[in-house]
């Protein structure tokens, strides 16, 4: 019996998709069979981040009730299942968000751990894959906006009986206008699971000839070691937490001259 | 020019001109405390608190044969009785149809069946099934504690 977490956020942007990916590999690195699962049936983009945009069956075709779930299921990066979203647009209009749960539960006798790639915003989308798990991971910004919709977030997964254990911030710059994440768990009354450093290796991993996450073309990168964490707190693991120095005048000066 | 320069590369260093928005962040830190929603021993208030947590204005639980189980506002006996029966009339109609939504002036009633019970749902916007289904399964388990509270109560009379 596998635990199935939606990763949410509210706002768009905030780097759900890329937390989907990279803590899914870790815990593929620590021993966990994991499958992946893109549930924004509108915007999908799972399967660009993890290299694999040429898949033929989709969960659209699942829903739509033309291909069984087995046949949907790929092999992706580090031993992970991944099963990718259509990027059409028509079969996204006719397709049934609602059955996704019968989706998930047809499969969660074969893996640990399943990661739902929730859609921004609380429309019907992002319900069915709260619907679909039991617990919601949610990630935001040290930011107002995102963190008041983060907020809302968790009220909506709460409401429809998913477990809400905890929130990553990401894009972390340690600036003195920053939320810090005593404020952000003492806002969402939440336990910190992850603060991820901005780091422009995620960025660049988008920009390769062969698109990889972070965790495996740079696995000691800053994101990645945070990514780590992350997936060892879902396991139980104990980890310390990262620390994002802010930098001082002259370190910002000799890091400008090192580009 | 150098003094330019050093213009330049001391502005795109030490550039943090960023800080704390406090009045945002006291705002926020007060939003959870206005949507808390905790069951009291209550059944009645406890009804309220499910209204407001699931969005909706009104429900009526009733038996397939119309009788109410359970009402959130006081006079919903012909409403329970009218929504049965349409539901029932569309079943017989379209026997696999799910959730029936009807808008009526600014509203939308949703009539559905959930473990042999007729929900009536009454809100501003249309629900989701998904919606109505956490709605239904919630107040299920709320029925169940009510039904052995009162026969916890009915055995310490006896």
């Amino acid at each position: 019996m596998s635990i199935t977490i939606a990763i949410a956020s509210g706002k768009g942007g905030t780097g759900k998709t890329t937390l989907t990916a990279n803590i899914g590999i870790c815990l593929s690195k620590l021993g966990k069979k994991v499958l992946l699962i893109d549930a924004d049936v509108a915007m999908a983009n799972l399967s660009l981040i993890l290299g694999m945009q040429s898949s033929p069956i989709t969960l659209h075709d699942v829903l739509l009730g033309e291909a069984q779930v087995h046949d949907s299921i790929y092999d992706g990066p580090q031993g992970v299942h991944f099963i990718p979203s259509g990027l059409s647009l028509d079969n996204y209009k006719r397709v049934d968000s609602e059955r996704l749960s019968s989706v998930v539960r047809e499969l969660e006798d074969n893996y640990d751990y399943i990661l739902l790639d929730a859609a921004a915003g609380i429309e019907k989308n992002v319900l069915s894959a709260f619907s679909a798990s039991q617990e919601t991971l949610l990630i935001t910004m040290p930011t107002s906006p995102a963190i008041a919709d983060a907020l809302k977030t968790k009220l909506v997964a709460q409401r429809l009986g998913s477990k809400v254990i905890g929130v990553v911030i990401n894009f972390v710059m340690g600036e003195k206008g920053e939320i810090n994440k005593q404020e952000v768990a003492s806002i969402l009354e939440l336990p910190i699971y992850g603060s991820v450093p901005y780091d422009s290796e995620v960025r660049k991993s988008f920009m390769q000839q062969k698109v990889a996450p972070v965790s495996i073309r740079k696995p000691d990168a800053i994101s990645s070691q945070e990514f780590m964490k992350i997936a060892s707190r879902l396991t139980g693991l104990k980890v310390q937490d990262t620390i994002v120095e802010k930098k001082s005048f002259f370190s910002k000066l000799i890091s400008k001259f090192r580009r | 020019m150098f003094g330019n320069m050093f213009r330049r590369i001391s502005f795109r260093t030490k550039g943090d001109e960023t800080s704390k928005p406090m009045a945002q962040v006291d705002f926020l830190k007060d939003f959870l405390s206005k949507h808390n929603y905790v069951f009291s021993k209550d059944f009645q208030e406890n009804l309220g608190i499910l209204k407001k947590k699931h969005l909706v204005d009104s429900f009526i639980v009733t038996n397939f044969d119309g009788s109410i189980i359970v009402a959130s506002e006081n006079s919903s006996h012909s409403e329970g009785i009218m929504g049965t029966a349409m539901l029932s009339y569309i079943k017989s109609e379209i026997p696999d149809s799910d959730t029936v939504l009807i808008k009526r002036e600014n509203n939308w009633f949703m009539l559905f069946t959930l473990e042999k019970k007729v929900f009536i749902v009454e809100a501003g916007s249309e629900l989701s099934n998904i919606e109505l289904k956490a709605l239904a399964l919630e107040l299920s388990i709320l029925l169940e504690e009510n039904k052995l509270v009162l026969r916890e109560k009915q055995v310490m009379r006896e």
